[in-house]
């Protein structure tokens, strides 16, 4: 064996099963803080929707920026893509819950959301859409909490069995 | 709940389900409300221009006693909140309420001020910009319209009263329509679509639930009752119940495992010394 292929091997504290255990400690604390993420991202969404229901009082007058940006597209307009991206992120979600695919994040459905409110806001009709953007958020976003919080559920139950196997045997589990 | 198996099944199916039912009607409804008061505006103009129109021989003779009584009977009509005249100043001259006449309007009341809000009033609308929508003194919805009445050609020029030629606004036509009547579509339409959408909840709900006790849940429950109970008593083993697909194969591979243990065992028992041939 020479020098190179000697370096590539793995430490053997890297196989202890000590390391190994604090390896899979570690990894249920990140999925345990994981499985909140989704309701982190609802809890923004609805402080971002109650700013939508004050009227966004902190936003310029929606004459000040169309003046600038020119005119909004038609509330009519925003209303379809706002059903085909319910529709498209319901499915992607779905899909992802399916495949047991580890996407953490849904705080870019809080942005795509937020959007909607702005562009009905700056078309003036906030106030008849408010409640259908409203109902798409909390749809796609409890349905990204479940999958989030059920996909970090089932990586606990199966770390800790991992880990109750390496305490009784002091060997990794065999691979699925 | 959400950790069992019946939860995992329905719980994303019925949200997302229900969820987008629920922002489909939303939508639907305001599209539809919109749409209704795109119309209920159009009317409103058509019967604003009728009335000018009916008017107008009346005004040229300054007869305002006809013209007086068109708005009254105007008025009286089932759906007409109100029916006024006013002039450049804003004093009405003609109303289908009597008590309103030589009252002036309120040039920053609501309706008036999307043309009064510079110095200089604007004196073209779009038919949307004409209408507004308030509460009257009884509670009631009104969607209202002002139209302008324009100087023309002949109005300056006639013989009996001309008006200046530079002047461009003779008075305002203010006619008011009760929403009532589409208030109770609407409020109908909500009613429906929320039964609607309980509906579809509860087929979706009750359908999934219904397929997956049917298929899922029972079969899994005969599967576990026959490994909990074979081999039974005597290490006798029985065949497996009748299951669908993929259970059936578990069931049968689980029976054959079964049937080797127990004869292997027998023929270890009967290998033992002294054991009775």
């Amino acid at each position: 064996m020479d020098k190179s292929e000697k370096n590539l091997e793995t430490p053997d504290w890297l196989n202890s099963p000590d390391f190994q255990k604090q390896k899979i400690i570690k990894e249920i604390d990140r999925l345990h803080r994981a499985s909140t993420r989704g309701l982190w991202a609802l809890s923004l969404f609805l402080l971002v929707s109650l700013f939508a229901w004050w009227g966004f009082s902190i936003l310029p007058d929606p004459d000040a920026v169309t003046a600038v940006l020119g005119k909004a597209p038609s509330s009519r307009l925003v209303s379809i893509v706002l059903i085909i991206y319910t529709f498209s992120a319901i499915t992607l979600s779905l899909a992802r819950m399916t495949s047991g695919i580890e996407h953490r994040s849904s705080f870019s459905h809080v942005g795509f959301l937020t959007a909607f409110f702005l562009f009905y806001f700056f078309d003036r009709a906030l106030y008849d859409n408010y409640w259908a953007v409203f109902g798409a958020g909390i749809t796609i976003l409890g349905v990204e909490s479940y999958r989030i919080w059920s996909f970090c559920s089932e990586g606990v139950v199966k770390n800790k069995g991992n880990l109750e196997y390496i305490t009784r045997t002091g060997r990794m589990p065999p691979e699925d | 709940m959400f950790a069992t198996l019946a939860g995992k099944a329905l719980v994303p199916v019925g949200l997302a389900v229900t969820g987008f039912m629920v922002v489909c009607c939303l939508i639907l409804y305001s599209v539809i409300r919109d749409d209704l008061h795109r119309g209920e505006i159009v009317h409103a103009t058509n019967l604003a221009d009728t009335i000018l129109k009916s008017t107008r021989y009346a005004m040229h003779k300054s007869d305002r006693e006809t013209l007086a009584t068109i708005l009254r009977n105007v008025g009286e009509q089932k759906g007409v909140d109100h029916v006024r005249i006013f002039n450049k100043k804003g004093i009405v001259t003609f109303s289908a309420k009597s008590g309103e006449i030589n009252h002036q309007v309120d040039k920053k009341a609501e309706g008036c001020v999307v043309c009064h809000k510079g110095d200089i009033p604007v004196t073209n609308l779009g038919k949307m910009e004409q209408a507004r929508t308030f509460m009257n003194n009884r509670g009631n919805d009104v969607m209202a319209i002002t139209a302008p009445i324009y100087n023309e050609p002949d109005c300056s020029s006639a013989a009996c009263h001309f008006h200046p030629a530079g002047q461009k606004v003779l008075g305002t036509l203010d006619i008011g329509l009760s929403r009532q009547e589409i208030e109770r579509s609407l409020t109908m339409l909500r009613i429906q679509m929320i039964i609607f959408t309980i509906m579809t909840l509860v087929l979706t709900i009750v359908g999934v639930t219904a397929l997956l006790r049917r298929n899922v849940f029972l079969p899994l429950h005969k599967l576990r009752q026959y490994v909990e109970n074979n081999p039974g008593k005597n290490n006798q083993v029985h065949p497996p119940p009748h299951l669908p697909h993929d259970l059936d194969t578990i069931a049968d591979s689980y029976y054959n495992i079964s049937l080797q243990a127990v004869r292997k065992k027998d023929v270890e028992k009967n290998n033992e010394p002294g054991h009775e041939q």
